[in-house]
């Protein structure tokens, strides 16, 4: 069989194709973002600026990465922020300073239990059949449960080296160029790459594609004979893992824990992954568009900021950005959508 | 060679025999025709063989010995592979990507995807040349989806091949390129179970045909040997028994002027080009095989679809289609066919489902009239003899049949010019279906409501119906008046007894 390469009448041209897919609305808004930042902030663009601003919005960047995830696969997770905190209280109640060690045991016994986590959370909505929103948002309360169990006011012991995850320049007996790395590329843009890396070896994988296909039609899938189940439990374990990283480069900044500080991020994930073009019903997004969408979001928080607008107003307007970014993004989903489908013969 | 054998198959679902009596063979090499009304069996016992249900009684021969298949996995695993009358497709991702779906290529742990997208395409070349494999599902036509769907069984390399009625949704060209197809495939040694509504198919492809009727096989045919005689199986699928048909209602003549008329009603491919008109004080019922738009036709009354196009006429006023709310204020109100999804918030009250659509036609700004409302709640129980311990039960613990008179109970009190009943019988009761039917051949005879009845059993279009309008692929293909009224009638016009010389001819033609 010959195969041969035909455009059907509907066919749009290629670039008018990737214009028109809907995730590319959010690399719009951010261009705009950007620009507004740039006139507001006068050294925006300068490299100890540029510096913060990655540290400051690493984080969520990677734990909007890691609810894609679940949001592909067609669930949700609700418990991301107070796992977040769980991890930096097991990572700084295992470590003790005098012992650089402690380090690595720390983050084994951390990462068993992100996927613990993953699994627990996988379990419930793929086995059991609850509905995610319930489960997680019950979880949530086990991971801040055992947090507070662990570390009933921040504080905690961290190994000096953990440093590394926030600053190499800060880590005694590192090779001076090693150090200076850290002026140009900081710690938590290794862990988003690291993050991508990861991701893109699963979706050279077929987890990837049974993410998609789970979220896109769960019974379809299950008939095309894959454990749907399983694809979820492995979704969440995958979420899990990013939030790990997450706490990775929290304990490496505080040195400590903090049962209580990670909740605030959990709907802003949710937030940013819908901003990235992420379907909350499950099986379209991108996880490299949700780093564009939690991008998006805390521009909006620096925007802000930097226009002097008072704070009372400034969530305002932060809420009212959002809003006009998610319908934006709906409502040129949807032009696109039948852009792509004009003209095909009924 | 016989590779597969089914005897004495039996299935209930709940209080509902789905199978008595089901036997079906197929052999290597041969494509076996499965035929039979609507709710007869067919569907049922390919679902038995391919591992989606598990039989109740009976045992299924596959390949030498007996298999129980838990789920279709086990079956697939076996080389047993089904095309679904409901596609398995994942919307989201492209037409090779749902082919290789659970099957895909790898290279170490990685996917090989231009592998996959080159085995994908070359079977989608030789189904449906011109079907880009790329596209997301999404956006292909139900001709194209049903296409890729087969693809994806055909991908498996299967050795029993089962497709329940893969060309409803096709032209007649993809027909005929789906059929030479099968022949390959066939000529290959595959065992292929084909079932369809069209008659003419079957007679066309098929070697060996099977009938089910009410849950029994009742016909085991080698159309070489035995003939490809139309009238004869169209004697086995309806029976002898259906020939006894006795009118309940006495249909009359109507000479009333017409109080709606529909003209070119289109909706995508749902409906095409509808044109008829119900007069005042008839019932006009509307046959056909199941799915080819009844509901849909109802639904479009009642406003379901905003982007409708064509010409409707209430009392010789135009009517825009454009809301159920503007419908109900046109006094056009719909029973819908899903009860249970589109009629009734079942966990609530009886007196609630049966208020609610007042609250939503008239205001009350400061108090809601309960009192009357309960008056009139109950004035509509012993109306329709709803059986039922008080007003204030939920409507989910009433029979199929209770909660469907509550469904036609809540439009009682108001002014019905036409009625829309889209399959009010289903799973009805004998008794309780009387009432209903009592109570609507009534309010016609009294009142002069109008009324358009869609009902998948045919034997209620015969008993009620003073005009039946068939159905197919979104047209209207026939409409019978008086005599013509059977549902022998009823059935040849909905298969097309017709079109079997056509398609012959079309056949002796290549």
């Amino acid at each position: 069989m010959q195969p041969t390469t035909r455009k059907p009448r509907w066919a749009l041209s290629g670039v008018a194709r990737l214009v028109v897919r809907p995730e590319y609305s959010s690399l719009l808004i951010l261009v705009v973002m950007v620009a507004v930042a740039t006139l507001l902030q006068r050294n925006f663009w300068s490299g100890p600026s540029l510096l913060l601003t990655i540290d400051a919005f690493g984080p969520l960047i990677l734990l909007t990465m890691g609810q894609a995830v679940v949001l592909v696969a067609g669930t949700l997770d609700l418990s991301c922020g107070t796992a977040l905190s769980l991890y930096t209280c097991i990572l700084t109640f295992v470590m003790r300073t005098n012992q650089p060690a402690s380090g690595v045991l720390a983050i084994l016994i951390t990462l068993a239990a992100a996927v613990m986590v993953g699994i627990v959370n996988g379990f419930a909505a793929g086995y059991l059949r609850v509905s995610p929103v319930v489960v997680t948002f019950a979880t949530s309360f086990l991971w801040l449960g055992i947090a507070l169990f662990l570390r009933p006011t921040p504080g905690g012991q961290s190994v000096g080296w953990f440093n590394a995850f926030y600053d190499f320049r800060n880590v005694s007996g590192l090779p001076a160029a090693i150090r200076s790395v850290s002026s140009f590329l900081p710690p938590v843009l290794i862990l988003i790459l690291l993050g991508c890396v990861f991701w893109y070896a699963l979706s050279r994988g077929p987890m990837g594609r049974y993410l998609c296909a789970v979220g896109g039609n769960e019974e379809s899938a299950y008939r095309s004979g894959i454990n749907t189940a399983r694809v979820q439990i492995s979704a969440y374990v995958i979420n899990s893992v990013f939030v790990f990283l997450a706490a990775l480069f929290f304990v490496g900044q505080n040195q400590s824990g903090d049962a209580r500080f990670g909740d605030p991020f959990t709907l802003r994930t949710i937030a940013a992954a819908v901003v990235g073009g992420i379907a909350l019903t499950g099986g379209r997004g991108s996880i490299y568009f949700a780093i564009v969408g939690a991008l998006i979001i805390e521009l909006v928080n620096k925007i802000i900021f930097f226009a002097n607008i008072p704070y009372a107003y400034g969530t305002l307007v932060a809420g009212a950005i959002v809003i006009i970014a998610i319908g934006g993004s709906q409502l040129y989903s949807g032009y696109s959508r039948r852009a792509m489908t004009r003209g095909r013969a009924p | 060679m016989k590779i597969l054998e089914a005897r004495g198959i039996r299935k209930r679902f709940g209080g509902v025999v789905a199978l008595s009596d089901g036997n079906l063979g197929a052999q290597e090499g041969r494509i076996t025709g499965l035929l039979g009304a609507n709710g007869s069996g067919k569907s049922t016992m390919s679902k038995i063989i391919a591992g989606v249900y598990s039989a109740d009684a009976g045992e299924v021969w596959y390949n030498g010995r007996v298999v129980h298949y838990g789920n279709p996995h086990e079956a697939r695993a076996d080389g047993i592979a089904m095309v679904y009358q409901n596609l398995s497709l994942v919307p989201n991702l492209t037409v090779w990507q749902n082919i290789v779906l659970g099957a895909e290529e790898k290279t170490g742990p990685f996917l090989n995807n231009r592998q996959a997208r080159e085995h994908a395409r070359a079977i989608v070349d030789d189904l449906l040349p011109g079907l880009d494999v790329e596209r997301i599902v999404d956006g292909l036509s139900p001709g194209e989806m049903q296409i890729a769907e087969i693809a994806k069984a055909i991908s498996k390399r299967p050795r029993l091949l089962i497709l329940d009625e893969p060309t409803a949704a096709l032209e007649l060209a993809q027909v005929k390129s789906l059929f030479l197809h099968m022949r390959r495939l066939a000529g290959q040694g595959i065992a292929i179970v084909f079932t369809s509504h069209r008659l003419w198919e079957v007679m066309e492809i098929c070697d060996d045909t099977v009938v089910f009727r009410n849950g029994q096989t009742v016909a085991t045919l080698d159309l070489e040997k035995d003939g490809r005689d139309p009238a004869k199986i169209i004697g086995y699928i309806t029976g002898e028994t259906a020939r006894v048909a006795q009118a309940a209602y006495h249909r009359r003549e109507n000479r009333n002027a017409a109080i709606l008329r529909v003209t070119n009603l289109a909706q995508g491919t749902l409906l095409r080009e509808i044109s008829f008109a119900l007069k005042k004080g008839e019932i006009l019922g509307i046959g056909g095989l199941a799915g080819q738009g009844q509901r849909e036709l109802m639904l479009a009354l009642a406003g379901f679809y905003p982007d409708i196009t064509g010409h409707v006429e209430l009392d010789g006023r135009r009517l825009r289609l454009t809301s159920p709310a503007e419908a109900v204020r046109n006094s056009m109100l719909l029973v819908p066919g899903d009860r249970e999804s589109e009629g009734l918030f079942l966990r609530h009250s009886l007196f609630s489902n049966i208020v609610f659509p007042k609250l939503g036609v008239r205001h009350y700004p400061l108090l809601t009239p309960f009192g009357k409302f309960r008056e009139e709640c109950r004035r509509t129980v012993d109306t329709l003899s709803i059986r039922t311990t008080g007003l204030d039960v939920p409507v989910r613990t009433l029979s199929g049949g209770n909660q469907q008179k509550v469904v036609v109970g809540k439009w009682l009190s108001f002014d019905t010019r036409v009625l829309l009943l889209s399959d009010p019988a289903k799973g009805v009761d004998v008794g309780a279906k009387r009432d209903l039917y009592d109570y609507i051949t009534r309010r016609v005879r009294e009142d002069g409501m109008s009324v358009i009845l869609y009902a998948s059993d045919n034997q209620e279009l015969v008993d009620y119906c003073d005009r039946v309008m068939i159905m197919y692929e979104g047209r209207v293909v026939a409409i019978l008046e008086g005599e013509s009224i059977t549902t022998d009638k009823i059935i040849e016009s909905s298969m097309r007894v017709d079109s079997v010389r056509e398609g012959a001819g079309d056949a002796a033609h290549h």
